[in-house]
């Protein structure tokens, strides 16, 4: 028997006013044309429900950018769901008592940088001067609150700077998540990794301020997984516990499993979601222990991290039924090992001059015309 | 946990909430949620604020008058203490 997804994260569209160089969207981004609508959204949502599903992350792009999402809110607190918001804030500040009277649950605003030049910079859009006003705003609506900053080389020695700017705009909780090198994240790899020593550093002083504010602010960390020994436990596993569904109605057992180029992945406008979770090739592929390599099968640490990452996988050895890579066990370890080398060795030369910003195929700038897949 | 006094007024935290429906007995916050044991749900649930931590363990040692009465005080403090470092519980 497989158990129910307890969240489900819906991408409810890629539109968005930033254009984040660490952004973990698909380099191929799903237009505005292509988007579930309302009532598909509310079906998808009142299925979850069904199926035993406690949280709901809205997410995209920025989910503000849809003018239905009140509406949305509205509906998904009816329906029994936990609602969170996942948004840089951006339009937020006509529309933030509307969602909080529709049942919003909780919010996480994400800044980018201590600063406002570089965060700006970061986001490749004027946003952090209004980030800091809809912080504030958030904090007085009495609503649940948590700030995420992404961290990678363009910030992270700004960490204590960080962590002070969030401190002033009271949220319950900060979360310091370091870059998952997927989609634009990936591109822009060798602009974002950090050094070895600076995640080092990082770590001791997040380690510190976690103690400093214990009982005030609650201080959460994703750490660098390419710097680890043991691979993430993605999603919690393979078809195991989350859910996402895309803005055009693609249920994802991983937001980045579309780079799997084997895979073929239901449409919530042709199946239940039930029938997803349960019957779908994609979700069983990589669900359990039966697809995984002798060195991960006899491995005891299989339970934790089941195998780690099939995108990541993919991404850096070509086979997303190979041990994660990030594992210090893999026979693949030495390709994450020489990244890592390419990476501190580039420190230098590689800046913020030659990255590419997030962007729609239709806004795509000069300088970023690469072709848009792997 | 020098918070907790005995007069403190012990709330669910911003963000924490019961589901709504059958499942009441389960508390959901932004990272996750808590299905709570019989016991551990009746001191919860009396977390509203308006009663103090000395009422709420009054209370149960009516309710379960069977059990020792300093094991349920022991129990009920160490409990919000713990709900209170996970930010679950907070106290006015």
């Amino acid at each position: 028997m497989i158990a129910n997804p307890i969240a489900l994260i819906a991408e409810v569209t890629h539109r968005c006013p930033l254009g984040c160089v660490y952004c973990s969207n698909p380099l191929q981004l799903t237009r505005s044309k292509d988007e579930l609508s309302t009532a598909e959204w509310q079906d998808v949502m009142a299925q979850s429900a069904r199926l035993g599903v406690l949280h709901l992350h809205l997410t995209g792009g920025e989910p503000l950018a849809r003018k239905d999402l009140e509406e949305l809110v509205r509906f998904a607190r009816s329906s029994g769901l936990y609602t969170n918001l996942i948004t840089s804030g951006i339009g937020l500040s006509q529309r933030l008592k509307e969602l909080v009277n529709a049942g919003l649950d909780h919010i996480q605003l994400s800044l980018q940088d201590a600063e406002e030049y570089s965060a700006d910079l970061i986001a490749g859009a004027q946003a952090h001067q209004r980030k800091l006003q809809m912080g504030n705003r958030i904090r007085e609506s009495g609503i649940a609150f948590t700030v995420n900053v992404v961290i990678h080389r363009q910030n992270i020695d700004h960490i204590d700077e960080i962590i002070a700017l969030a401190e002033s705009l009271g949220p319950q909780k900060l979360e310091i998540a370091h870059a998952q090198y997927y989609g634009w994240a990936r591109k822009n790899a060798l602009a974002l990794l950090p050094s070895r020593e600076q995640v080092r550093r990082s770590l001791e002083t997040v380690e510190a301020a976690r103690v400093r504010l214990e009982g005030k602010m609650r201080i959460d960390v994703v750490v660098p997984d390419y710097y680890a020994r043991y691979p993430k436990a993605c999603m919690g596993g393979w078809g195991r516990l989350q859910m996402v569904i895309d803005p055009s109605g693609r249920a994802l057992p991983c937001h980045a499993a579309p780079i799997i180029p084997e895979m073929q992945f239901e449409n919530i406008r042709e199946r239940t979601l039930e029938w997803i979770w349960r019957e779908s090739s994609s979700f069983r592929k990589f669900r359990g222990e039966e697809w995984m390599p002798q060195l991960c099968r006899s491995c005891e640490r299989r339970q934790k991290d089941f195998g780690g990452c099939r995108c990541q996988a993919m991404l850096i050895t070509g086979n997303p039924r190979a041990t994660d890579p990030v594992c210090h066990f893999s026979p693949d370890h030495g390709l994450i090992e020489e990244f890592l080398a390419r990476a501190n060795g580039n420190a230098i030369h590689q800046s913020s001059e030659s990255w590419t910003y997030r962007t729609l195929p239709h806004k795509a700038r000069l300088g970023s015309r690469e072709s848009n897949c792997y | 946990m020098s918070e907790l006094a005995g007069t403190s007024r012990p709330c669910l935290a911003a963000g924490c909430r019961w589901t709504s429906g059958v499942e009441r007995k389960t508390l959901v916050f932004p990272e996750g949620a808590l299905r709570l044991r019989e016991t551990a749900y009746a001191i919860l649930d009396r977390c509203d604020g308006q009663r103090t931590v000395d009422e709420i363990i009054e209370q149960l040692r009516i309710t379960y008058s069977a059990a020792d009465p300093v094991t349920i005080k022991h129990d009920v403090i160490k409990f919000l203490g713990e709900l209170h470092q996970k930010r679950l519980v907070d106290f006015r």
